[in-house]
């Protein structure tokens, strides 16, 4: 029960890891984009996503 | 051609009740035709734009289409109106319900117990899980519709304080759907996405995802029920004209008749609001001009 608690209260954070982030990068990928400062798509991703859902966990909205 | 109606309540309601009851019953087979060929046709949509025959933006635009239609089918199943539940075959219906609704992600008994009570209390600020979607006007019932759905959104937590109020056993078992649902339809998205295929999962379900819950938003709740002020059998929902149509609206605009009637199948609405329509008159109905 605990960890069902945990998963949903941190579910903005793991959607930004878990489907933002690896959409980024595959978004970087198939458009040929370079990522700033010597990032690797992959990077770039994570960034991406985990700072997003970082940012709705905490405010409790994507918009 | 005048249509002269009796003044008496009582025979208004024996008429009403004999014209609802010619809509009732028999297999609806337009509505078991369209979940179950909308299901397909939204699940041939993977195999079909990961091997590259069909274009992806093209999937993306039945995607949102099948998604947002995989809603009505199951709302029919909510109401027994596929297979009854004093046949032997109603299992047919739940199953039915479960299946053709998976695409918007929404577990079917979470949809169906929240359904029953909008019902009950439509228009009730309190006790109607789904008047937070009331807004007054169109645009800010888009905004609203957005607004609810974030993490602590007030309409993402309505459905589960509504449900533990209930506190029956259909309500635990709805509210154990929900949260199994929620963390499945995660898990399946975010393995998508680190399987290679995040752009197809955001394009074949996450977004016509959203466009189908805002659509339904508006569509099955908001405009059927603006602007949400009364309650009562005859006020708390209207008739109206969409500028898109019956089939744009997705049948909403006869939703009055299935206020009153709801195990009336929705394609058969039409039909029995153009025949009950002089006693909705005379019940003081709001028709929004609508003729048939």
């Amino acid at each position: 029960m605990a960890i069902i608690r945990l998963l949903l209260t941190l579910q903005p954070l793991l959607f930004g890891l878990g489907f933002l982030a690896p959409l980024a990068v595959q978004i970087i990928t198939r458009t040929g984009l370079t990522p700033p400062f010597g990032l690797t798509p992959m990077l770039a991703g994570l960034l991406v996503g985990g700072t997003l859902g970082a940012i709705a966990n905490l405010r409790g909205s994507w918009i | 051609m005048t249509v002269q109606l009796p003044v008496d309540t009582a025979t208004l309601r024996a008429r009403e009740k004999a014209i609802a009851e010619k809509y009732i019953g028999g297999t609806p087979w337009l509505m078991i035709a369209w979940g179950l060929g909308n299901f397909t046709l939204w699940l041939a949509l993977w195999p079909l734009t990961l091997t590259g025959a069909l274009p992806l933006w093209a999937g993306f635009i039945i995607a949102c289409v099948c998604v947002t239609q995989s809603y009505l089918p199951s709302h029919d199943a909510q109401h027994d109106i596929i297979v009854p539940r004093s046949s032997r075959w109603h299992w047919l219906n739940e199953l039915f319900g479960h299946i053709v609704i998976f695409p918007l992600g929404l577990p079917f008994r979470t949809a169906r117990t929240t359904h029953l009570e909008h019902h009950r209390h439509a228009n009730d600020p309190a006790l109607d899980p789904d008047y937070n979607v009331h807004a007054p006007s169109a645009a800010a019932a888009i905004w609203k519709s957005l607004q609810n759905r974030q993490p602590r959104g007030a309409g993402s937590k309505r459905y589960g304080q509504i449900l533990m109020a209930l506190g029956t056993p259909d309500a635990k078992a709805a509210m154990i759907d929900a949260v199994l649902m929620n963390l499945f339809n995660l898990a399946l998205l975010c393995g998508l996405a680190w399987s290679g295929y995040a752009i197809e999962a955001a394009l074949l379900w996450w977004l016509p995802r959203q466009i189908a819950i805002t659509y339904i938003n508006f569509y099955l709740s908001w405009a059927p029920h603006h602007p949400a002020t009364e309650t009562g059998r005859y006020r708390e929902t209207r008739a109206f004209r969409s500028i898109w149509g019956n089939i744009g609206s997705s049948g909403m605009q006869y939703h009055i008749i299935h206020h009153l009637y709801p195990n009336i199948r929705l394609n058969w609405t039409p039909a029995a609001f153009r025949e009950l329509r002089p006693i909705l008159e005379a019940r003081g109905c709001e028709l929004g001009g609508l003729k048939g």
